[in-house]
């Protein structure tokens, strides 16, 4: 660079600076993939996508996405073109996502018992109404994976496919975990933040995701959108990612007490001993076919969360798929049209038939 | 000058230079800061602070929160309470709906349903009442 466009650099910056601060501040079109409600229940719903395909072309075994109930689902359906969602119906599924909502004040007592044992069940049942098959496949995503794991326990009938990805179910390894070391009861009192806010603010819980990796978080980030400003493709990504990560839920009071104390400090669902409702979450009881996804790189929920849950089922149609990538990376990055979705797609489709 | 970096094929870049620096230090600095969040002490740390920050804040919550059910009570208002109340029953409400609902989807399969008569064959399709039947 010569001295002169370095002259010309500088004299940019404020124009520069500007641009930044808008796309900071945009808001990006998210979640375009055109869908129905089909049912609700509370701040929950059933969405259905409308297919691409005609009937005929279509698996006749449909899929649920459920995602974490402290982040809003369209990360699955991010933005045309990088969609999971687009990328499944035109690959032709019968697709539906269960949207949890934001909890309210009044909503604080609701625990996992609750989302597994009355919301799930009450969507399925519509899922089975609507789409016109007894069976269907479940697809969890982090606390997503929980809930679809216990529901896959409880209520196994009709659940023909499971995929869990980056699914927090084991643990035991507390040195791996930085959450678990977080929340450890020497030094977290989970009852005196829900006595002082009900739910567990989303602010908190965007506090926590970001802690894990702080100058990532609060600085390269910000960086490689000030390095990229004059890529249109990047900022559009950029926007788009920072939208969804920025649209911070609260975590219902009961469950976020259950998910510190049944799982992060006593394991209770990996030894066989977490109980929803008086049932027992047996993990003896799935017999779905299992795709377990992990990410290599995962700071959220570290490979050793994942593993366990595959000795324990008693699928006989398993497999664990390790993926190079972070939490939110592997589904949403933008490789993973060429490596995580294509991989799910093709262990599930001849599932579905 | 300009002669002899031309004839090297490339110019100095003092920005690329500092940008690799910047990179560099960054990266060491985001490599020892997951590091550090991954500790007993920080996690003592950040516990504490929130600790703190609850028990400093709670008697103002209380207070206000005080204030605010006895202003409402005067003013014949709802407070929170009540509409968090009343949300838990249109909740139920919902609830008992749904229930219906699979009731009456099941009821409607089973009309869908041809009838098998004692002999195993099935029944004749049922007729519809004509209109203006009474």
């Amino acid at each position: 660079m010569q001295p002169v466009e370095a002259v010309e650099e500088l004299a940019s910056l404020p124009e520069k600076f500007q641009a930044f601060t808008r796309a900071v501040k945009t808001r990006a079109a998210i979640a375009q993939t055109p869908k129905e409600v089909i049912w609700t229940l509370n701040k929950a719903k059933l969405y259905r996508y409308v297919p691409v395909l005609p009937a005929e072309k279509r698996h006749p075994v449909p899929l649920i996405l459920v995602f974490a109930l402290m982040n809003r689902p369209y990360i699955l359906d991010l933005r045309p073109g990088h969609s999971f969602v687009e990328f499944m119906i035109q690959s032709g599924y019968d697709l539906y996502l269960l949207d949890w909502g934001e909890p309210g004040p009044e909503d604080k007592n609701l625990k996992f018992d609750d989302y597994v044992l009355d919301y799930m069940p009450r969507a399925i049942r519509k899922l089975k109404t609507v789409s016109g098959s007894e069976e269907f496949s479940m697809l969890g995503w982090c606390i997503g994976a929980i809930l679809t794991t216990a529901y896959a326990a409880l209520r196994p009938e009709g659940l023909r496919n499971l995929i869990l990805l980056t699914a927090p179910l084991d643990f035991s390894d507390k040195e791996h975990i930085t959450f678990a070391k977080w929340v450890d009861e020497r030094f977290f009192d989970v009852d005196k933040v829900l006595a002082a806010f009900g739910n567990m603010p989303g602010e908190l819980i965007d506090y926590g995701a970001k802690a894990l990796k702080p100058v990532d978080n609060y600085v390269l980030n910000y960086l490689k959108l000030w390095d990229n400003l004059d890529s249109p493709q990047v900022v559009e990504a950029w926007q788009a990612m920072n939208t969804w990560v920025t649209d911070n839920i609260p975590l219902a009071g009961g469950a976020f007490r259950q998910l510190i104390v049944d799982l992060y400090r006593n394991n209770l669902l990996i030894r066989n001993e977490w109980v929803l409702r008086g049932e027992l979450v047996d993990l003896t009881n799935i017999r779905a076919n299992l795709l377990t996804v992990i990410a290599g790189a995962d700071h959220i929920t570290p490979p050793c969360q994942s593993k366990a849950i595959m000795d324990l089922v008693s699928s006989k149609d398993k497999e664990l798929f390790h993926i190079p990538g972070g939490h939110i990376g592997i589904m949403a990055g933008s490789a993973a049209h060429c490596n995580t979705w294509p991989h799910i797609n093709g262990w599930l489709a001849p599932r579905s038939e | 000058m300009a002669d002899k970096q031309a004839s090297n094929g490339k110019d100095y870049d003092p920005v690329s230079a500092f940008r690799e620096m910047r990179d560099n230090y960054l990266d060491a600095w985001a490599k020892a800061m997951v590091e550090t969040v991954n500790t007993d002490a920080y996690a003592k740390a950040t516990g504490m602070m929130l600790d703190t920050y609850l028990s400093a804040s709670s008697p103002f919550r209380e207070a206000v929160e005080k204030a605010m059910l006895q202003t409402l009570q005067q003013l014949s208002m709802p407070s929170r309470a009540d509409f968090v109340s009343l949300a838990e029953r249109v909740t139920n409400i919902e609830m008992k709906l749904d229930d219906l609902d699979a009731k009456l989807d099941r009821v409607e399969k089973l009309l869908a349903q041809p009838i098998v008569v004692q002999t195993g064959k099935p029944a004749p399709a049922r007729r519809s009442r004509k209109k203006g039947a009474k």
